[in-house]
């Protein structure tokens, strides 16, 4: 039996239907997103962008500064940080003074020599999945409140529903398994409307609503129906 | 190809359905799809709004795919005091640790 090459159909399928733009594209788009966010927030701050997978790693990340890269590389790395908890926890972060605050001592420890002095940071919700976060650094302290979180969550929502279209890394992955089961089970459903056809001399319409009644009949799922059809002959026509 | 009578209540009813439920068309016809429905995901949009008119077959394997959704969906709960994560760090046992939106156990 060949086997049908599923992972060059789901990449196909999946830019067919444009769930999968190039990396390329995506880096664009979170850069793009942090200059705006920079450009609309007084005091001129750093801002940045990171886009994580489930297991909190980053995928893709931009920022306007290299103070912020920084900042946030000293995150990753340690595994502790606003963004982190605001990615994690899917809530807005507020540090008015990073030098009092010690919700992070160790990433507060780090960050001590740098010009980062207030942050907030906001997830980048898709639906009920949490994409990464958004940040904002400033060099003074006390720039940050509820106001800002509010503003900065507006970005995040818009934002944050481009790109999980564009973000790509996970797409295929999930593609592939929906479309393995797509394939497999409408490829089950019409062997047991051919042996319906066969069997009783009709069309395929027909044999498909026959099916339909028997799924409806039993409680079933139409696959459910499909597979007991397929995989037991009757003893009568043995 | 004219209306089935009956054609304009069940499309509405599927519409019903298909929001009380929270599915999307997107998912509808993808399930549809798997059950080997004919049309594409475009002409489900178009037949959803009352655009274009389907078979009766497919439009009995749309609501058997809304069906069979809805019979999947797990029933929602209302949580108990000690199933609520972060509220009473205390009762939660060390070590478990949850994303919100984990099911309680």
């Amino acid at each position: 039996m060949t086997r049908l090459p599923l992972d060059d159909l789901t990449a196909t399928i999946a830019r067919i239907r444009g769930l999968l733009l190039t990396e390329e594209k995506v880096d664009r788009a979170v850069s793009l997103l942090a200059r705006a966010i920079k450009e609309s927030m007084p005091g001129n701050p750093g801002t940045g962008v990171s886009l994580l997978d489930a297991g909190g790693k980053r995928t893709s990340s931009a920022s306007t500064d290299a103070m912020v890269e920084q900042a946030d590389a000293i995150q990753y790395s340690l595994g502790e940080g606003p963004c982190l908890t605001a990615w994690a926890s899917e809530e807005v972060v507020i540090i008015d003074d990073v030098h009092t605050d010690d919700r992070w001592p160790r990433w507060r420890d780090a960050v001590l020599g740098m010009p980062v002095r207030s942050v907030v940071s906001t997830p980048l919700m898709a639906g009920k999945e949490a994409l990464g976060a958004l940040k904002i650094y400033s060099a003074l302290p006390g720039q940050y409140d509820e106001s800002t979180g509010r503003v900065l969550s507006l970005f995040a929502g818009t934002a944050a529903t481009l790109l999980a279209h564009i973000q790509g890394s996970e797409a295929p992955l999930k593609m592939t398994e929906s479309l393995k089961a797509t394939v497999s089970s409408r490829d089950l459903i019409n062997r047991a409307c051919g042996m319906l056809m066969e069997r009783h001399g009709v069309s395929h319409d027909q044999a498909m609503q026959e099916l339909i009644k028997n799924a409806r009949a039993a409680g079933a799922t139409l696959v459910e129906v499909s597979e007991q059809l397929v995989t037991r002959v009757p003893p009568a026509e043995r | 190809m004219g209306f089935d009578p009956h054609e304009p209540e069940q499309r509405s009813q599927l519409k019903d359905a298909l929001s009380a439920a929270d599915i999307t068309v997107g998912e509808l016809w993808l399930r549809y799809f798997s059950m080997s429905g004919s049309a594409g995901e475009y002409e489900v949009h178009a037949y959803l709004q009352g655009l274009i008119s389907l078979p009766v077959t497919q439009r009995d394997l749309l609501a058997l795919a809304c069906n069979e959704m809805i019979a999947e969906t797990p029933p929602k709960y209302a949580p108990y005091a000690d199933q609520i994560v972060g509220a009473e760090p205390d009762d939660v046992p060390s070590g478990e640790v949850r994303r919100r939106d984990a099911p309680p156990s």
